[in-house]
């Protein structure tokens, strides 16, 4: 059965089509990033609230300015200082640990001993800076310079792989870092977008096949029940089941939004593939199959909802990148993911930044959705072209 | 038809056939027609409008008429395809045996008597499942009736596919690899694994190349004698009527207009539309006259068939009478009847 579906008409199709090989390689890297996360490598939900730097740190390829660089400066000195003239000093220091980069220095005299002589050249700079008078002197930009590597060398040098990335794309307004936060919505994104289009997917081809295959009374029921759901606007009805678990056992997790999305999610296909059943239950070999005297349970199972596979291929792509943008706008609304950073989430946050000119937030979250949703846009698309059988 | 004419023979059964292995006896099968809101029942399509005939015991009936006459919802029906509207289907496995109305059946007890009846259908392209290898298509039914598996199950299907001339390997391939003569075969082992008794060819044949027409109608034939198989053939093509049946029944617009041996027909034929379809049936004699009866127009809507006699709005020879009743079965002979008013009794 799986030798004859790879070497069949559509399979060969899709894999001539360079952009769907290409998108397929993108949805690969997501998923393979997903399992990983699953598993718990890679970024785990704790570190993702974790501090890694100074507020709103700009990513690789944006130039800091004067203004924010000080600041930068005065965090990194102050995180240090403070905790050595804290009352525990020793378990003050200790705790300080900003993904992987620690302390040099454990001693909390010589922390305090260090950086005082930097705190006079810092107030200088800010002074110079606040009357406008910074780009006059000639010597406060290197002066800045030798102060940032001085306080670098306050700090190890951050390890791995993850600790080296995990500035590369900024931070939010409580220094945690935005390259995390984002990879880790892609395991909350894949996560919905997998057990809402499953869900959705079998509901439908369950609910469509009994209406087509039983019709009569089964058929007037569900066709009322799906009439009925898209009568109503599908986000209010994602509002009114999301809001309905406020206050629940289940308020703070997924299931809130599993539920709305598969509640309006399974309409299509259910559409879809009760129409083609209508259309193969007349056929002649479902006729036959009768003739010979098969149960209508087998006929169902064994002759007509194996050949409505291609339609369910599409439409679980289609509903998994569904599952992903309604996401994002549910949980904008504060409807959505709770606890847990999400592309939506991180959105919701941005748009306190974005008044203020930084981007790095809502960017990273964009880009990141925006490449999954159009790698599989392409592919339903090329799904589509090459099962569907009218599309020759 | 009033009984008391059933029962003094104006019918279109066959008189001289006894013990049948099948009598369908005013068969029916309406299309509710349904309109607004609430469904209401507006009317009927009669695609078949209470047919009868008996098929005897390795004998080939053959169902002739035109598209949309209701040839292949009576064959549909009769294996309860389609749920019948009226009638039944009187059949009797066993020689002078017990007879039972498949119609009156449940469907559970309908399922035993499957084996016994199949049918084989036009569209060798439609009436084989793609996702199945040809293994399953034929062996899915012996499995599900419980009448081998396993290796025995391997051997029965090669058995069926080289009976019907298809080799052996074929089992693990998939129908989009055969041609539509080698489907139809496919079709025919299909029908032929369950050991029927009764089998409808559902315009069997239409579907193929002349040549290979010839070569599945001999194969039907052979399996006939073979099997003690009897066939419900239903055709449109009286050529390839002719050639294989006993018997023939002309359909117009769901009723039987004539009915009788396959020389009554092709030497006697009575009514007009016999004739008519006669005539369009192509010699190859170029010294013969063209006199060829052409119909004018199209089959009535069954929906909302003409008054009196069905045919009487095409035919070349209708009265004033035929547009008030339905003719009364005339009997020709013991095998031979028509329902047409212009027809003498033999006398």
């Amino acid at each position: 059965m799986m030798r004859r579906f790879f070497r069949s008409r559509g399979v060969r199709k899709l894999v001539r089509d360079r952009l769907a090989m290409v998108a397929l390689g993108v949805i690969s890297i997501y998923l393979a990033l997903f399992f990983m996360m699953w598993c718990g490598f890679l970024v785990e939900k704790e570190e993702t609230f974790e501090r890694v730097g100074a507020n709103t740190e700009v990513g690789f390829f944006e130039e800091p300015t004067i203004e924010q660089r000080l600041l930068y400066l005065e965090f990194y000195l102050d995180n240090l200082y403070s905790a050595a003239d804290s009352r525990t000093p020793e378990a003050s220091l200790a705790a300080i640990d900003l993904y992987g980069r620690l302390p040099t220095l454990t001693d909390p005299d010589a922390v305090i001993e260090r950086i005082d002589p930097l705190w006079e050249v810092y107030d200088e700079l800010v002074e110079l800076y606040e009357d406008d008078a910074f780009s006059d002197d000639p010597e406060s930009l290197p002066r800045l310079e030798e102060l940032e590597a001085e306080a670098a060398t306050l700090y190890t040098e951050p390890e791995g792989l993850m600790g080296r990335l995990a500035l590369a794309l900024g931070t939010d307004r409580q220094g945690r870092s935005i390259f995390l936060r984002a990879l880790y919505s892609i395991k909350i994104a894949v996560q919905i977008g997998l057990v809402c289009a499953l869900i959705s997917v079998a509901i439908g081809t369950i609910l469509g096949g009994a209406a087509a295959f039983f019709g009569g009374v089964v058929d007037h029921v569900i066709v009322w029940l799906y009439s009925t759901f898209s009568a109503i606007p599908y986000i209010v009805l994602l509002m009114v089941l999301a809001a309905m678990f406020l206050g629940s056992a289940f308020e703070g997790t997924l299931v809130p939004v599993y539920t709305a999305f598969c509640m309006t999610f399974w309409i299509a296909p259910c559409r879809v593939i009760r129409g083609e059943v209508m259309k193969l239950r007349e056929l002649e070999y479902v006729q036959a199959a009768t003739a010979v005297g098969f149960g209508r349970g087998r006929i169902l199972l064994k002759h007509i909802i194996p050949n409505t596979t291609h339609l369910m291929f599409i439409n679980f792509s289609l509903l998994f990148i569904g599952a992903i943008k309604a996401e994002v706008i549910l949980s904008f609304l504060n409807l959505g993911v709770k606890n847990e950073p999400s592309w939506g989430v991180m959105i919701k946050q941005a748009t306190q930044e974005v008044i203020s000119g930084f981007f790095w937030q809502i960017g990273a979250a964009t880009v990141f959705m925006f490449v999954l949703v159009l790698a599989f846009n392409v592919l339903s698309d090329a799904l589509q072209d090459a099962f569907d059988p009218k599309h020759v | 038809m009033s009984k008391a004419a059933f029962e003094a023979g104006a019918s279109s059964v066959d008189l001289t056939i006894e013990d049948p292995l099948l009598e369908v006896r005013d068969l029916k099968k309406y299309f509710p027609i349904r309109k607004g809101v609430f469904a209401r029942h507006v009317g009927d399509v009669k695609a078949v409008d209470g047919i009868s005939f008996r098929v005897r015991r390795n004998e080939t009936l053959s169902l002739v008429g035109e598209s949309g006459c209701g040839k292949t919802t009576a064959g549909r029906t009769l294996l309860r395809l389609l749920a019948p509207t009226g009638g039944s289907a009187l059949y009797r496995p066993i020689p002078n045996g017990p007879q039972v109305d498949l119609f009156e059946l449940s469907n559970a007890k309908m399922r035993g008597f499957r084996s016994d009846l199949q049918i084989i259908f036009q569209d060798p392209f439609a009436s084989l499942n793609p996702r199945m290898p040809v293994s399953m298509i034929i062996g899915e039914a012996l499995r599900v009736h419980g009448l081998a598996r396993g290796a025995e199950l391997e051997d029965r299907v090669s058995q069926l596919l080289e009976r019907v001339g298809l080799r052996a390997e074929a089992r693990n391939r998939f129908p989009h690899e055969f041609s539509g003569g080698q489907r139809q075969r496919i079709g025919i082992a299909r029908a032929l694994a369950l050991n029927p008794r009764f089998i409808v060819c559902d315009e069997a044949v239409s579907a193929l190349d002349v040549s290979i027409q010839a070569q599945i109608i001999n194969l039907l034939k052979d399996l006939q004698e073979e099997f003690n198989l009897s066939f419900l053939f239903i055709a449109h093509d009286l050529s390839v009527v002719k050639y294989l049946s006993d018997r023939i029944a002309v359909m117009y617009l769901g009723r039987i207009v004539e009915t009788g041996t396959t020389q009554d027909i092709f030497e006697r034929a009575a009514h007009p539309y016999t004739q008519a379809l006669l005539s369009a049936v192509p010699r190859p004699d170029p010294t013969l006259a063209k006199d060829r009866i052409v119909l004018q127009g199209d089959v009535p809507s069954p929906m909302n068939p003409p008054s009196g006699c069905h045919f009487r709005t095409r035919c070349p020879l209708a009265e004033d009478r035929c547009a008030e009743t339905y003719p009364d079965y005339v009997r020709l002979s013991a095998t031979h009847s028509a329902a047409c008013h212009l027809i003498q009794p033999e006398t």
